[in-house]
C-alpha cells in the first residue's frame, strides 16, 4: 500500500464500552491535521503469522480461522461524522436562566437555552458550587453519574474522572452501575447455577469448537449477534454464525421481531410476544415431562428441587398445567409449534446463543425467563457435547480466559495502572442503584429508599441479600449532580420520571461534561466541552474481537476541536480552581494527577499489564503495538462444562449446594415469600409493581407490547447524528414534515387495523407519556408487538411526566419500577403501549418552539438549536 | 481485468461497503480519479434491502449495487470524451472532461451515476482506482467487508465463481463486471398443520407444478416443524399439492409473479374414517 494516498496511520480502538477494554481496532489515516479515512487493521501489518500463531478450528471437514483483518462495524467506519458533528459542544456553556447567586429556575431545565462562557468562568462556578455544597450539606450531597458506554478510553476515561477527583476531597454519592447487560441472568440465573459474576455460563472454554464439532442446532434466543456486539466487539460473531450454518447446524431465531441475525442467517423464526418467553419455556418443559424426553438421571444427580418445578409445571400448585395450549395464549407461538420444537430439542444437541441482553432479560420479571432457560438446558443434560449457553460477545471479558468460547489467547491485557474510570461499588455504602436515581433525587425529606445488593455486575451471588438504604443515617439528600454520562433518560427505566427529577428544586446544580449536546445534557446548568478519542493520545486494549488480543498506543489524530478537553483534563481544570479554597482541596491537582503526564500514565498502564514476556516498554513505545499470539495448547483446554456433565463433584458450581438449584436455596432463605421472584421459577402474570401483560386491565388502553432493542445503527443513544447512518433505510423514516423520525415497525395486520402506512408519523404512548415515530409496515414484527429501537436522541416537546418527545426516545415511557421488588434491575422492554397516527403539522402549530428548532434531516438537531439568541 | 463478486448468501447487511465508500470519497478529493462525493443522498455503493414473505416465513435480501464497470458501458458510448475504461477494466468518469456533462447520469440504465449539482459533475464508483494505483489491493468497500461477501480481483482468479454467477439485468447487454452469487429468486413457504390433532404434519410430500406447462419444478417433504420452503423459483403461476397417507390431498395455487408467497398455517385434514 502506497503512502501517497494513505497519510500517517494511527491505531485506534473505535468502540464504546467505556471500559479500558474493547475491540474494533482500526487504522486511522491522517493527513494535514485531518482524518482521511478509517479502515480495518490488517494483522500482517503489525505481526507476522509466526508471531500471531493463528488458531484453526477444524470440524466436519471445514476450517474456521480468525481472519486477517479486524472486523469493524459501520459505527466505527463512519466515526469521522461523529467527531466532526455539528452537534459537538465546542466551548463551556451555561443555562441562561440559572443564576447561582439568585434564581436557579430548575423547572426550566430541558426548556431554556444556553450561552457560551469561558473555561475560567465555568470552572470557577463549578468549584464554588462544589465548595458551597460541601459546606452546606457535606460531600455526599453530590451525586456522580460516572458510568455508561461512552467512548472506550483509558487515561482519558469517559466515565469517572470527576468522581475520582471528588474522592480526594471528601467523597460523593455514587450512581451505581447496574449489571445492565445481564439483568435477568444476574438477578435470576445466579441463584440457580451461580456463575459469578454475571449469571451467564461463564465457563465457555472451547465451547464454540465443541458446538462446531458436536452441535446440531443453535437457538438465537432474543439474541441479535448482528447488532449488540457492534459497539465494542466487532463482527466476528457474524462469521461464527455463518460457519455454523456451513457446518449444517440448524438456526432458530426466537424473538418477537425477525432481528438482524434472523434477517441474514437462514433458519426458523419462532416469533414470541415480548416478555412471554417464560410461558414458552414452561410449555417446552411440560412437553418433555409429559413425554418423558428429558435427562432424568442427570436431573437427579446434577440439580436439586426438580420435583417442585414438576409439581408447578403439571398444574398441581395452581390448578393450571403449563401446556402448550396454555402457553400459546400468552406467548403467541402456536401450540403445535411448541410441541414440535420441544421434540426437536429433545432429540438433538442444542445450544442457546446470546450476545448479552436482548429484550428477554431486560423486561419486567426477567429473572424468570433467565432461570427457566437454565432449567431447560439442565433438563437436556447441560455440559453434554454440543450443548450449552454460548456467549457471542465480549470474548474474555474481565480478563479471564474461561469466559471466551474462542481459542485462548496467550494474554488478556488489562491496564489498571492507566485507567481513570470505573468506580467500584463493592464495599461502598454511599450509592444509589442507577435504576433508582429519579426516586433518590426526589425522595421526600426524612424518607429512605431501600434495596438489596451493590447491583454491580462484579458482585457475587450472595451480595444480593445485603440490605442497603439511601441516604444512610446522617447523610444528606442530593443537592448537586455531576455527570459524564448524560444518557439516563434514553437508556434507563422511566425517562420522563428522570426528566422530572432533574428539574426538582432540591437539585440546585447540575454539571455535565460531554462531547455532544444531547439527551440529559439539555438538563444541565453548566456543560463542559469534552473532546473525542481522536483528539487525545491514549493507550488501548483489544481483547474482545475473538481474533487476536492487542495492546497499543493511540496517538492523537487531530487537534481538539474548539475549546474541548478530555474528561480527565476537565477534572484537572475544576481541581485547579478548588485548590484555591485550601483545606481538603489543598494540592488537589498534584494528588489527582500524581504529577504524571499522559505518556507516564501510558507507561504505568503498560507496566500494570504485565506483558514483559511479549515486549519491553521501550519496544512498545516504539512499535506502538503489542499483539498476543494464540496460546499454545489451547486445543487441550477441557471443554466448558463437560467435566461437570460427567461428574458434578469434579467441577462444582458456586451455589450453596454446588448443584443447579431449580429450588434456589438462597432465595428460600432470604426472600421466602417473594411472589415476583419465587424460590422456584414461575410465570408471573402481573403484580403491584408491573402490569405489563396483554391480559392486564391496562391493555384495554395500551394493547401492544413494545420491543425496544439495542439499536442497529447506534450504540444506545450515541451516533444518532451520523449522517451516513441516518440515510440507511431502517435507520430513520422521513415524515411529511421532512423530519427524520425513529422507525416504528408494525405488522401489516396491526397497521391495517390502525389504518397506518409506511411513512406515517405515530404517537407511541401509555400513561407515562408519548414518543413519536415513523411507521414501517413490516413482516419482520409479529402481530401484537410493535418495534422501536431504544436510544433515539431526545427532542423534547413536553418535558417531564406525561411528556412528549419528537425524537422517539422510548425509554422515556418505560416502567419506572425495577425488574421486581427485590431485584432492582432495569425493566426497559416488553411493556404496554398504544399507537396512533398524529398530524405533525397540527403538532407544529401547537408546539411552534419545539417544532421550530434548528434541525437538518441529515444530522438532526444541532447545538445551535439550544443556543440563546445571538449566541 | 478486474471483477467484483458479491455472494449474497454471505451478506449480513451491515452496510460497511456503503459507509466505507462514503468514508473514502466524502470530503476527500482524489483527482484526477474522483472529486468528492456529496455527504448524503448519493451512493456510489448502495445496499438495497427487501423483506419477503409473511410472518413467520420471512427472508430479508440485501443487494449491494455499484457501478458495473461494464465492458460495453452505455455511459462511455454516450459520452466517449468524458468516460474512459482503464486497462484493468474499471470505468472512470474523468472529472475534468465530464465537467458540466449533464446527460451522464441518465445514460446509465442501472442508476449508478449521480449528478453532483454543487460540482456540476456526474459521479460514480471508481473502484477506488486512486488506491489501486498507489499499491492497494482492494477498493474500500471490499476491504471493509467482514464476511467475504464482497470480493475483488483478477477475473482469472474467480473462474469457479464466475461460472455460476449472474449479473444484474443481463438483457441490457452492457457486459457488467460486477457479478452476483446466490441471487435470490422467489420462494413459497408454508407450515402444514393438522389442526384437529393440534400437531404439525411432518413428512408430507409437496409437489410444485408450473401452471403454464404443468412441469413439475420442485418436490419436497415437510420437516419436523411441518415446514416446507421451495426456493429458487422463477416468477410465474404455480400449482402445489400437499399429500400424505391418511390425509386428504391438498391442492393450492400460488402467484409468484410479483412476490414470494407464504402460508403461516396451511391446514391439512385427515381422511374421514371409513365405516
Amino acid at each position: 500500500m502506497g503512502t501517497k494516498t494513505r497519510g500517517d496511520t494511527v491505531y485506534r480502538g473505535i468502540a464504546w464500552s467505556a471500559f479500558a477494554c474493547s475491540a474494533n481496532t482500526a487504522c486511522v489515516d491522517v493527513k494535514d491535521g485531518k482524518v482521511l479515512r478509517i479502515r480495518p487493521l490488517h494483522y500482517d501489518d503489525v505481526a507476522s503469522v509466526e508471531e500471531r500463531r493463528p488458531w484453526r478450528i477444524e470440524a466436519r471437514g471445514k476450517v474456521f480461522e480468525p481472519g486477517d483483518k479486524t472486523l469493524l462495524p459501520p459505527l466505527s467506519l463512519s466515526y469521522k461524522k461523529r467527531i466532526y458533528s455539528k452537534n459537538r459542544v465546542l466551548y463551556p456553556m451555561k443555562r441562561v436562566d440559572w443564576d447561582p447567586q439568585g434564581e436557579r429556575n430548575t423547572r426550566n431545565r430541558g426548556v431554556s437555552k444556553y450561552e457560551r462562557i469561558t473555561w475560567d468562568e465555568a470552572t470557577t462556578l463549578i468549584a464554588a458550587e462544589i465548595k458551597r455544597v460541601h459546606d452546606e450539606y457535606g460531600p455526599l450531597a453530590i451525586l456522580c453519574q460516572a458510568d455508561g458506554h461512552g467512548e472506550t478510553k483509558v487515561v482519558h476515561a469517559p466515565h469517572g474522572c470527576q468522581a475520582m477527583m471528588l474522592e480526594l476531597c471528601g467523597g460523593y454519592t455514587l450512581q451505581a452501575r447496574q449489571p445492565d447487560s445481564w439483568e435477568g441472568w444476574y438477578w435470576g440465573a445466579k441463584h440457580m447455577w451461580g456463575m459469578d459474576p454475571v449469571g451467564m455460563q461463564v465457563n465457555q472454554q472451547n465451547l464454540y469448537k465443541d458446538v462446531c464439532e458436536h452441535g446440531d442446532a443453535v437457538l438465537y434466543w432474543g439474541c441479535d449477534l448482528e447488532t449488540t456486539p457492534w459497539g465494542w466487539g466487532g463482527q466476528q460473531p457474524s462469521r461464527m454464525a455463518y460457519f455454523l450454518e456451513e457446518l449444517g447446524l440448524r438456526s432458530f431465531f426466537i424473538s418477537p421481531d425477525l432481528n438482524y441475525t434472523g434477517a441474514c442467517h437462514k433458519g426458523k423464526w419462532i416469533p414470541v410476544l415480548p416478555n412471554t418467553d417464560a410461558a414458552l419455556q414452561l410449555a417446552i418443559a411440560y412437553t418433555w415431562i409429559t413425554e418423558g424426553t428429558y435427562y432424568k438421571d442427570y436431573v437427579d444427580t446434577h440439580t436439586i428441587g426438580f420435583d417442585w418445578f414438576e409439581h408447578y409445571v403439571l398444574g398441581n400448585e395452581d390448578g393450571i398445567p403449563k401446556t402448550p395450549q396454555w402457553a400459546e395464549e400468552k406467548c403467541g407461538v402456536p401450540s403445535y409449534t411448541i410441541k414440535a420444537f420441544a421434540r426437536y430439542w429433545a432429540r438433538h444437541a442444542v445450544s442457546i446463543a446470546h450476545a448479552d441482553g436482548g429484550g428477554m432479560i431486560r423486561s419486567p420479571f426477567s429473572h424468570e425467563p433467565a432461570r427457566l432457560e437454565i432449567v431447560l438446558l439442565a433438563m437436556q443434560g447441560l455440559g453434554r457435547h454440543g450443548t450449552g449457553q454460548l456467549h457471542l460477545i465480549e470474548f474474555g471479558q474481565f480478563g479471564f480466559a474461561e469466559w471466551n468460547p474462542m481459542p485462548r489467547s496467550q494474554k488478556y491485557f488489562e491496564l489498571p495502572g492507566a485507567y481513570h474510570g470505573w468506580m467500584e461499588t463493592i464495599g461502598r455504602q454511599n450509592f444509589v442503584p442507577k435504576t433508582l436515581t429519579p426516586q433518590a433525587l426526589t425522595l421526600p425529606e426524612g424518607e429512605k429508599l431501600t434495596w438489596h445488593g451493590h447491583v454491580v455486575c462484579t458482585a457475587p451471588r450472595d451480595d444480593q441479600f445485603l440490605p442497603f438504604e439511601f441516604p444512610v443515617d446522617g447523610a444528606p439528600m442530593i443537592h448537586m449532580v455531576m455527570s459524564d454520562s448524560p444518557s439516563w433518560t434514553t437508556c434507563w427505566n422511566g425517562g420522563y420520571a428522570m426528566q422530572e427529577a432533574l428539574r426538582c428544586e432540591r437539585v440546585e446544580t447540575i454539571v455535565m461534561q460531554h462531547p455532544w449536546l444531547e439527551n440529559d445534557a439539555l438538563f444541565a446548568d453548566i456543560i463542559l466541552p469534552v473532546n473525542t478519542m481522536f483528539e487525545e493520545k491514549d493507550v488501548a486494549v483489544d481483547n474482545w474481537s475473538g481474533q487476536f488480543n492487542m495492546m497499543y498506543v493511540q496517538d492523537d489524530c487531530i487537534e481538539p476541536l474548539g475549546e474541548s478537553k478530555s474528561d480527565w483534563e476537565c477534572a484537572i481544570e475544576v481541581a485547579r480552581k478548588l485548590e484555591r479554597y485550601g483545606g481538603v482541596y489543598e494540592n488537589l491537582v498534584e494528588r489527582y494527577t500524581q504529577g504524571k503526564s499522559v505518556d507516564e500514565w501510558i507507561r504505568a498502564g503498560f507496566e500494570s499489564a504485565q506483558a514483559e514476556d511479549l515486549m519491553t516498554y521501550e519496544e512498545f513505545a516504539e512499535k506502538k503495538m503489542c499483539l498476543a499470539p494464540t496460546a499454545e495448547g489451547w486445543e487441550d483446554d477441557p471443554v466448558a462444562l463437560t467435566r461437570w456433565y460427567e461428574d458434578p463433584a469434579s467441577q462444582p458450581l458456586s451455589t450453596p449446594t454446588r448443584k443447579i438449584e431449580i429450588y434456589s436455596t438462597g432465595l428460600a432463605e432470604h426472600f421466602p415469600d417473594d411472589q415476583e421472584r419465587p424460590v422456584v421459577p414461575h410465570w408471573i402474570e402481573e403484580t403491584a409493581e408491573h402490569q405489563e401483560r396483554r391480559s392486564c386491565e391496562r391493555a384495554l388502553r395500551y394493547p401492544f407490547l413494545l420491543v425496544s432493542n439495542h439499536p442497529r445503527w447506534r450504540v444506545h443513544s450515541e451516533h444518532d447524528d451520523v449522517t451516513w447512518m441516518r440515510e440507511i433505510r431502517t435507520c430513520k423514516v422521513e415524515g411529511p414534515d421532512g423530519y427524520r423520525y425513529e422507525p416504528v415497525w408494525l405488522n401489516p395486520v396491526d397497521a391495517g387495523k390502525l389504518g397506518l402506512q409506511d411513512g406515517d408519523v405515530v404517537r407511541v404512548y401509555n400513561e407515562r407519556g408519548a414518543v413519536l415515530g415513523g411507521v414501517i409496515v413490516s413482516e419482520r414484527i409479529m402481530p401484537g408487538a410493535v418495534y422501536q429501537d431504544h436510544g433515539a436522541r431526545v427532542d423534547p416537546v413536553v418535558v417531564g411526566e406525561r411528556g412528549l418527545d419528537r425524537g422517539g426516545a422510548n425509554n422515556l415511557i418505560c416502567p419506572t419500577a425495577t425488574t421486581s421488588k427485590n431485584a432492582v434491575g432495569e425493566a426497559t422492554n416488553g411493556y404496554l403501549v398504544n399507537v396512533e397516527k398524529v398530524d405533525v403539522f397540527e403538532l407544529a402549530r401547537r408546539y411552534p418552539e419545539a417544532f421550530g428548532r434548528d434541525y437538518d434531516p441529515a444530522d438532526g438537531l444541532r447545538v445551535s438549536a439550544w443556543m440563546a439568541e445571538g449566541e | 481485468m478486474k471483477v467484483f463478486i458479491f455472494d449474497l448468501d454471505r451478506c449480513n447487511g451491515c452496510h460497511n461497503c456503503q459507509i466505507a465508500c462514503k468514508d473514502e470519497h466524502v470530503d476527500n478529493d482524489w483527482s484526477p480519479i474522483a472529486r468528492p462525493q456529496p455527504d448524503t443522498g448519493q451512493f456510489w455503493c448502495k445496499v438495497d434491502e427487501e423483506v419477503c414473505g409473511k410472518t413467520p416465513h420471512v427472508r430479508v435480501n440485501y443487494l449491494p449495487r455499484l457501478c458495473n464497470h461494464c465492458d460495453d458501458a452505455p455511459c462511455m458510448k454516450a459520452f466517449p470524451q468524458a468516460v474512459y475504461k482503464r486497462p484493468d477494466g474499471l470505468v472512470i468518469i474523468d472529472p475534468e472532461k465530464a465537467q458540466g456533462v449533464e446527460g451522464l447520469a441518465e445514460s446509465c440504465p442501472y442508476g449508478a451515476i449521480y449528478w453532483n449539482g454543487e460540482l456540476g459533475l456526474a459521479q460514480k464508483c471508481t473502484g477506488c482506482a486512486h488506491l489501486l494505483d498507489d499499491g492497494w489491493e482492494e477498493p474500500r468497500c471490499v476491504d471493509a467487508c467482514c464476511t467475504g461477501a464482497l470480493r475483488f480481483g483478477e477475473e482469472g482468479d474467480f473462474a469457479e465463481e464466475l461460472s455460476c454467477a449472474e449479473v444484474l439485468s443481463p438483457e441490457w447487454g452492457t457486459a457488467p463486471r460486477v457479478y452476483y452469487l446466490h441471487k435470490p429468486k422467489r420462494f413459497i413457504a408454508a407450515t402444514v398443520v393438522d389442526k384437529e390433532a393440534d400437531e404439525v404434519v411432518e413428512g408430507a410430500t409437496v409437489t410444485l407444478q408450473r401452471a403454464e406447462d404443468d412441469a413439475t419444478v420442485a418436490t419436497a417433504r415437510t420437516d419436523e416443524f411441518g415446514d416446507v420452503w421451495l426456493e429458487g423459483l422463477e416468477p410465474g403461476r404455480y400449482r402445489m399439492w400437499v399429500q400424505k397417507e391418511g390425509y386428504l390431498d391438498l391442492p393450492c395455487a400460488f402467484d409468484l409473479t410479483e412476490k414470494d408467497q407464504a402460508v403461516p398455517e396451511m391446514r391439512f385434514y385427515r381422511k374421514p374414517a371409513t365405516a
